[in-house]
């Protein structure tokens, strides 16, 4: 037997794909597995939002006292106004636990236009709100729309997905907890089209019930629009999480149409 | 969001630097294997062919140690998750193995052959879990044998 010194042609010990592409399909395979889990745990919390006893909801309400930020109080005459305007409405409204109105006006956006619920039973709302609307009525309207989320428990929803999105990205990314507070953050305000639109419909009952008529229901929403072709004021935020406006006023003429209900002379809205 | 910025800045380095020193190292494994060529090296326990008289013998090795990359460390614990052939070790582990006989080999030029190769490998790694350098260990060893009579011939089979 003789030695043959020779050198291998191919490296048969290593494998030849390109190792980007190996990255590529795993990676996207960790996303997939990530976000399915994210929209069935999403899927998981809705179902069991909806199972909660009004008892539960009220007690869960009480625990969540979450201390937002949002700076001076500003115009507390003009808050008080507005927390007994939300007061009036809790019997076409009912709710197990009260709602608190917080009237603010951002330094670094102070025209924003938007009003937001939040766990606690918590309504913030802009004081650019106050300058876009006209009525009483158009008020009023919005102040429904954000009870018919704390009606609904989409703030307890936006919680829930804030919490497991929070998760998530905790075992991704590990422990960056200014990242988690600002996707709680985000995720409290941020509810998906049929939410919204659910809202509404509770905000147009909600007015046939106090005013016995729903002038005003889509005022806000047609002076927004009328101001959208000017600039890119304070109410962009209202847009990104309010969407399609024409939408939202033609589905609100459809549904007062379909209802019966008329739409009457408005209110001069309160003086602050 | 830094600590995403920092991940994706580690992985283009390690992606960069980890494939330009492989490059580098594949082009002088094989130009080196190619000049050692002339000196066999087998597991064999005896010689082959002819029996020449032994002069001497020597026990030689060579050994290296080479780390992972990012990227390649990050590819390998994603297949941790799935399952399936760390295809990112692969050259790492190959590299080592190729520089360890050659480092033997550079060690005792002098020899006419080398009986009962052996390779070992360990895996050095330090730290805790979270932040591990993962690095190989290939250790290669063997007896040289120097026959007496050295001809002209100079591998002498
Ligand atoms: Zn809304």
């Amino acid at each position: 037997m003789n030695y043959q010194p020779s050198l291998p042609e191919h490296n048969d010990n290593v494998s030849h794909q390109h190792p980007v592409r190996e990255f590529i399909i795993l990676v996207s395979g960790v996303l997939a597995i990530v976000f399915m889990g994210y929209w069935a745990l999403g899927l998981f919390v809705d179902v069991a939002v909806d199972y909660l006893s009004p008892e539960q909801e009220a007690q869960l309400q009480t625990k969540i006292n979450i201390d937002w930020d949002w700076g001076e109080d500003v115009m507390p005459e003009t808050q008080a106004k507005l927390q007994s305007l939300v007061d009036s409405l809790q019997p076409c409204v009912p709710l197990p636990y009260p709602i608190t109105v917080n009237l603010v006006r951002p330094s670094e956006n102070p025209d924003m236009i938007n009003a937001l619920a939040f766990p606690g039973g918590k309504m913030v709302v802009f004081a650019g709100l106050l300058d876009a609307v006209q009525s009483t009525n158009g008020l009023m309207f919005i102040l429904a729309h954000e009870l018919g989320h704390f009606k609904n428990r989409d703030h307890l929803r936006a919680l829930g997905r804030g919490i497991v999105l929070s998760i998530l990205t905790l075992l991704i990314f590990g422990g960056d907890s200014d990242f988690l507070a600002a996707t709680i953050n985000q995720r409290t305000a941020n509810y998906s089209q049929s939410r919204e639109s659910q809202a509404d419909q509770t905000a147009l009952n909600a007015l046939q019930c106090h005013f016995g008529h729903v002038g005003g229901a889509t005022e806000l929403f047609e002076s927004l629009q009328s101001q959208e072709g000017e600039s890119d004021l304070g109410f962009a935020h209202y847009f990104s999480t309010h969407p399609e406006l024409q939408q939202r006023i033609d589905n609100l003429q459809r549904l007062a149409q379909e209802r019966g209900y008329s739409q009457d002379k408005t209110q001069e809205l309160m003086q602050h | 969001m830094d600590s995403l910025t920092i991940f994706l800045i580690l992985l283009a380095l390690g992606f960069v630097f980890g494939k330009l020193a492989e490059g580098r190292h594949y082009r002088s494994i094989l130009a080196r294997e190619e000049m050692l060529l002339r000196l066999p090296a087998t597991s064999c326990k005896k010689p082959m062919g002819k029996t020449l008289p032994v002069g001497h013998a020597e026990l030689v090795h060579g050994h290296v140690v080479i780390s992972v990359d990012y990227f390649k460390q990050l590819l390998a614990s994603l297949r941790n998750f799935f399952g399936g052939t760390i295809q990112s070790y692969e050259t790492l582990l190959d590299r080592a193995r190729r520089e360890a006989v050659l480092r033997l080999k550079e060690s005792c030029p002098t020899a006419n052959e080398i009986l009962n190769l052996r390779i070992e490998t360990s895996s050095i790694s330090k730290g805790n879990s979270g932040d591990r350098v993962g690095s190989v260990e290939v250790l290669a060893y063997g007896t040289a044998i120097y026959y007496r009579e050295v001809s002209s011939q100079h591998s002498g089979l």
